[in-house]
């Protein structure tokens, strides 16, 4: 009997030594240590034996298991090692191959323009409001002081609507030819004080490369008991430095429009050439980017504010110049083509 | 409008350097939009005496001459005749670049050397004649560069006058501008003529037999005019403010209109018949023709000038044939009137004679400044002419213009401004554009300044003139009430953001589409696909193509879609964010909107799902992937689960369409387009689309959903694949599965549809991938076991479905 042991254990440590994987060492271990294994056969005899004897092969069957067992241990070591050696070493995949992805949609450059620009506003604390696009003359020229012959209707060539289906007669119906109509709603809506912004779309009968039929405008409208143009001209630099930059440079100039007195232009320092002067800027260093001024008071005694009670401020922006001036665009129309080569690029 | 620096510098003295001039001018309001400098054509160009003249040796029609012009004599040779020794010639000096020609260098011509060219007008740009060199005045120095010598030297201003600035569209206007920001007084010299003769009074009587039009008449007779060409100074300074030089008399009256302001009418008085001018308003459908030649029909509206024959001119917009000044005119009736600007514009519009004189009439002239103005230009016109001007003023006058005042307050020049202005500073700055101090803070306007009204336009005077640099920059002390961000900015940015994920662009399309399209795309029972839509329609559209308003994104996105196909992408995946306009036969009443304008999400899908690419499977865009755009958007907004079912809408196929809903809240559809709409809009088949309201979307997005405590326990999960008629849907199995199951399963997942072999024809197989859980505590295998077969059961029974393999 403690020669069959011996013998186990000399083939045992042969097969273990020469096993080469994890599933050859569990067969192995299943063979000698397992419940119905070789180990078990033998010692199913002991019973047979006398005590002195059955103790001393009993020794000597612990020492040939534990050796077992540490020899299965140590090849389940080494095959391990091997094993992620080889993986380790097998030849690398292809990294190049492109990934898998689904690419993003791409925001339309003059929707991510006027979207940032109203959040721009939002910054500066002004709440977001939306108008009609299909308005009435009365609140898109008659309200904002327009009399119905003034010339400056010529800077605007006004889309107009047929009334025909309406059950009453409102008057004229246009196309808002500006966000202003926003102000009037705004004002005949709420009570001062006053601060919004209105972007939107806007249309003018006007179609060659930096003007389309339609286009996008944002308007602001501060209104208060005592509002002051130092305060208008703190805003607009206010916005210039957050949305364009800490270094650009601002010009306020003078200007006219009928629903604001004074009236201005506000001119950003051109950041191709930095105002030195380029093509971008025909040479003058600067950008035209919006009009502004003091509300008119007539505008608020069309909303029916008792006349002197409050001032304000308002400014109007033209979303698709800025974007031009921004991505450096040079035909409009093609902003409403929606060629998808071109929405990709932004 | 052109201003000519030199013109200016007589009203103001001394002007800085243009650009400098044209910075001044543009920060007080006045626009300089370009500067054109005519004579640096001309750089280059001097004055040179002919001192000898021999024939080239080799050529019969060249001439080598030998020129003065300065320094040494030069030899130049010349191929024109029409000279003599010592006639003074233009001279293009070596280096020089002749608009439109080469740059002269020194050459040879047929072996005689020759330092420079001689010029004719023609080359010069300073005439027409090419027929030889231009003979200039004798008493020029030669080796005087040209420009200067002929007094061509100036800049001319391009400038954007707003149109609430009549009174500067004139070089006295401009003049008075730049005198008060450089602080310079005004010179402004005025010519009177020396009377003689009857009075004008006698050979013509004026009426006005509309006030309202006419303001005011003035007219002034010349006798013994020769008409002829108008000299040289003349001609440059119109022809520099883009005026074509006609003739003496009528380039007077532009010339003065760019001087000063107002425009004016030369009347050939012999051509006038009956003695008789009178101002009145059209008959209806009378005709004129007018100075270029047009016939007119006239309207009951318009402003017309007759004789005893009837209308002869336009007033104020454009002269008649018949009284027109010819070269055979002796005696001229000259007009400065003036007329209501609202009248002007109509004419003007209405006839689309959009004139230099109904441009000034249609901003306002100043009707007081009328006899001096004419006084000058009868001045001009008889010094010109050779006339005398007969005695007396023709000055009619029914509607004198009112003095007007306005309050300006101690403290509103401060107080609009935001910063403080010295009271001495305001009195100067108005003093100097012609406001004239009055008692109790008021100030008198002056005649050419009819946009002040109030005490804003003077405010507006004192920060133009200072400029608006001064005005320091605050942020405003105003906050407002700052109120919670509207939910619909933020369902907007979610929105936009989801379907950004799902691989949409986004596409910005004008509100205005083709007529033909809308039927084909509006949104409304199938039945009506193809029948005319009642929409929005333009009255003076751009284009056929632009004449209505969008019923539907569809109509746009569709047109996208072709547009890109033409590039032939492989697959197209577009979303659009906007407006549709629907009519509201009660829209514009007080403050509800004219038309319903409801805002939208719609997209389109076309092509491969997925970019060619060495992972990717063939398969093209379907209703599923229009139908996951949907549930993205909805899981953007945390909305509960989207439900759709079959419907029947336009402009969708009756086979592939959804309406989709969450809860009861339709949200739009969700489908692909009926076949009749891709044949008619020319698209190819396999174009899926959504359209949904945003006013929905905002109805279901849960923009702070509450919080839910996560599960404690385990979910038991169980297979359920079940065998269906086809057409059934497969939400009715789920409905049956999540009700029966109920309280234990959390969830029912459809993960596999099967049709064919081994299953019968019309049949499919359902898988779903149901959760069991509870919230107490862990589910024993029997319950799960008792609940499943339950479900199993039920579905068998109530959808006649076969249960495959569990």
């Amino acid at each position: 009997m403690q020669d069959r042991l011996e013998s186990l254990a000399s083939k045992a440590r042969e097969e273990i030594g020469r096993a080469g994987d994890a599933s050859g060492l569990e067969a192995l271990r299943v063979r000698y240590l397992g419940k119905k294994g070789e180990l078990s056969a033998v010692l199913g005899g002991m019973g047979k034996l006398a005590p002195d004897e059955r103790r001393r092969v009993g020794e000597i069957a612990n020492r040939v298991k534990a050796e077992v067992e540490s020899l299965l241990a140590e090849a389940q070591e080494r095959v391990a090692r091997a094993a992620l050696e080889a993986e380790l070493e097998a030849p690398p995949i292809d990294v190049t191959l492109p990934g898998r992805m689904r690419r993003p949609g791409r925001r339309h450059v003059v929707s991510r323009t006027l979207e940032e620009i109203t959040r721009t506003f939002q910054r500066l604390g002004f709440d977001v409001v939306q108008s009609p696009e299909v308005e009435l003359d009365l609140y898109n020229f008659e309200s904002l002081n327009f009399p119905s012959d003034h010339p400056a209707r010529d800077m605007q060539d006004t889309f107009y609507v047929h009334g025909d289906y309406l059950q009453h007669d409102p008057g004229g119906i246009v196309l808002r030819t500006h966000t202003s109509p926003g102000q009037i709603r705004t004002m005949l809506t709420q009570k001062p004080p006053i601060r919004v912004v209105v972007p939107g779309k806007v249309y003018r009968a006007d179609s060659d490369a930096t003007h389309t039929p339609m286009f996008h405008q944002i308007e602001g409208l501060l209104v208060d008991r005592t509002v002051t143009m130092a305060e208008l001209k703190g805003t607009l630099d206010a916005f210039v430095r957050a949305y364009f930059g800490p270094d650009r440079r601002t010009r306020f100039r003078p200007s006219f429009f009928p629903f604001t007195e004074p009236s201005g232009e506000l001119d950003v320092s051109c950041g191709a050439c930095g105002g030195k002067g380029c093509r971008l800027c025909k040479q003058t260093g600067w950008l035209e980017i919006l009009g502004c001024g003091m509300v008119h008071q007539n505008v608020f005694k069309a909303v029916g504010y008792p006349e002197g009670s409050v001032t304000g401020f308002a400014f109007g922006m033209g979303i698709e110049r800025v974007a031009m001036l921004r991505y450096g665009l040079d035909d409009l129309r093609s902003l409403f083509e929606n060629d998808v080569r071109l929405l990709e690029q932004f | 409008m052109k201003v000519s620096v030199e013109w200016l510098s007589e009203f103001v003295s001394p002007l800085p350097a243009p650009e400098e001039l044209a910075r001044r001018l543009t920060r007080a309001g006045l626009e300089v939009e370009g500067m054109d400098r005519p004579a640096e054509a001309l750089s280059g160009v001097v004055v040179a005496r002919i001192a000898a003249a021999s024939p080239h040796p080799g050529s019969e029609k060249l001439t080598v001459t030998q020129v003065e012009a300065g320094g040494a004599p030069l030899q130049i040779v010349c191929g024109a005749k029409n000279f003599q020794v010592g006639d003074l010639v233009p001279l293009a000096t070596v280096g020089t670049t002749l608009p439109g020609g080469p740059a002269i260098q020194r050459a040879s011509l047929r072996g005689v050397e020759s330092h420079g060219m001689l010029c004719s007008g023609k080359e010069l740009g300073l005439s027409d004649d090419a027929s030889g060199l231009l003979l200039l005045p004798k008493d020029l120095v030669p080796g005087t560069p040209l420009a200067k010598a002929l007094g061509l030297e100036d800049t001319v201003l391009e400038v954007n006058v707003t149109p609430n600035r009549g009174d500067a569209l004139s070089h006295l206007g401009v003049a008075r501008e730049a005198g008060a920001v450089l602080r310079l007084p005004l010179q402004r010299r005025l010519r009177t003529p020396a009377e003689s003769g009857a009075p004008a009074s006698d050979s013509i009587r004026i009426e006005i037999a509309d006030p309202v039009g006419c303001p005011r008449f003035t007219a002034r007779v010349l006798e013994g005019v020769r008409i002829g060409p108008s000299p040289a100074w003349l001609r440059r300074r119109l022809e520099r403010c883009g005026i074509r030089s006609i003739s003496n008399v009528v380039d007077v009256t532009n010339y003065v209109m760019l001087e000063l302001g107002q425009p004016m009418h030369a009347f050939d008085l012999d051509r006038i018949q009956g003695g008789l001018l009178r101002v009145r308003r059209a008959r209806e459908g009378e005709p004129l023709t007018t100075l270029d030649g047009k016939q007119r029909t006239l309207v009951a509206d318009d402003l017309v000038i007759e004789d005893v024959r009837g209308a002869q001119s336009l007033a104020g917009t454009m002269g008649g044939a018949d009284t027109e000044v010819s070269e055979k005119t002796t005696r001229v009736l000259l007009e400065a009137a003036n007329w209501d600007p609202g009248t002007i514009r109509r004419m003007a519009r209405r006839h689309q004679l959009h004139s230099e004189a109904s441009y000034r009439f249609e901003r306002g002239v100043d009707r007081t400044a009328l006899p001096e103005v004419l006084d000058h230009a009868a001045a001009l016109m008889a010094e010109l002419s050779g006339a005398t001007v007969r005695r007396g003023r023709i000055d009619l006058h029914p509607r004198p213009a009112e003095p007007r005042a306005v309050p300006l307050g101690r403290g509103e020049v401060d107080g609009l401004l935001g910063a403080p202005v010295p009271g001495e500073e305001v009195r100067s700055i108005l003093g100097s554009l012609g406001f004239a101090a009055e008692a109790g803070d008021r100030w008198g306007v002056p005649g050419w300044r009819q946009d002040v009204e109030r005490s804003e336009d003077l405010v507006e005077e004192v920060a133009r003139i200072r400029g608006y640099e001064h005005i320091p920059s605050v942020l405003p002390a105003s906050s407002g009430t700052l109120t919670p961000e509207p939910s619909w900015v933020e369902v907007e940015r979610r929105v936009r953001g989801a379907l950004s994920g799902a691989g949409f662009d986004e596409v910005v399309n004008y509100s205005f589409v083709d007529p033909a399209v809308l039927p084909w795309v509006t949104p409304r029972a199938l039945e009506k696909l193809g029948t005319p839509v009642g929409a929005l329609a333009l009255k003076n559209p751009l284009t056929p193509q632009q004449a209505v308003m969008r019923t539907s994104l569809l109509a746009s996105l569709l047109s996208n879609v072709a547009f890109n196909l033409r590039h032939q992408p492989e697959s197209l995946r577009l979303y659009e964010l906007g407006r549709s306009y629907l009519r509201d036969p009660h829209g514009g009443k007080d403050l509800r909107p004219v038309a319903e304008e409801r805002l939208k999400v719609a997209g389109v899908l076309w092509g491969r799902r997925d970019p060619r690419g060495w992972t990717a499977k063939d398969a093209t865009n379907d209703f599923a992937d229009a139908k996951g755009a949907v549930e993205a958007i909805l899981s953007a907004l945390s909305a509960e689960e989207l439900t759709c079912r079959l419907a029947r809408v336009a402009p969708f196929h009756p086979r592939a369409t959804a309406e989709a809903r969450v809860g009861e809240v339709v949200l739009g559809w969700i489908g692909e387009l009926h076949p009749l709409v891709t044949r008619q809009l020319e698209l190819p088949p396999g174009i899926f689309a959504f359209e949904l309201e945003f006013g929905a979307l905002e109805k279901v997005a849960r923009l702070s959903p509450r919080f839910r405590s996560l599960p404690r326990y385990p979910a038991v999960l169980r297979d359920l694949a079940v065998v269906v008629p086809a057409a059934m849907q497969a939400a009715e199995v789920r409905a049956v599965i999540l009700e029966v199951g109920q309280p234990l399963v959390e969830d029912a997942v459809l993960f596999d549809v099967y049709t064919g072999a081994p299953l019968p024809e019309g049949q499919k197989n359902l898988a779903f991938a149901l959760s069991y859980r509870s919230a107490e505590r862990t589910l024993r295998d029997d319950e799960v076991q008792e609940a499943h077969r339950r479900i199993v059961d039920e579905v068998q029974r109530r959808l006649g479905g076969q249960l495959r393999g569990r």
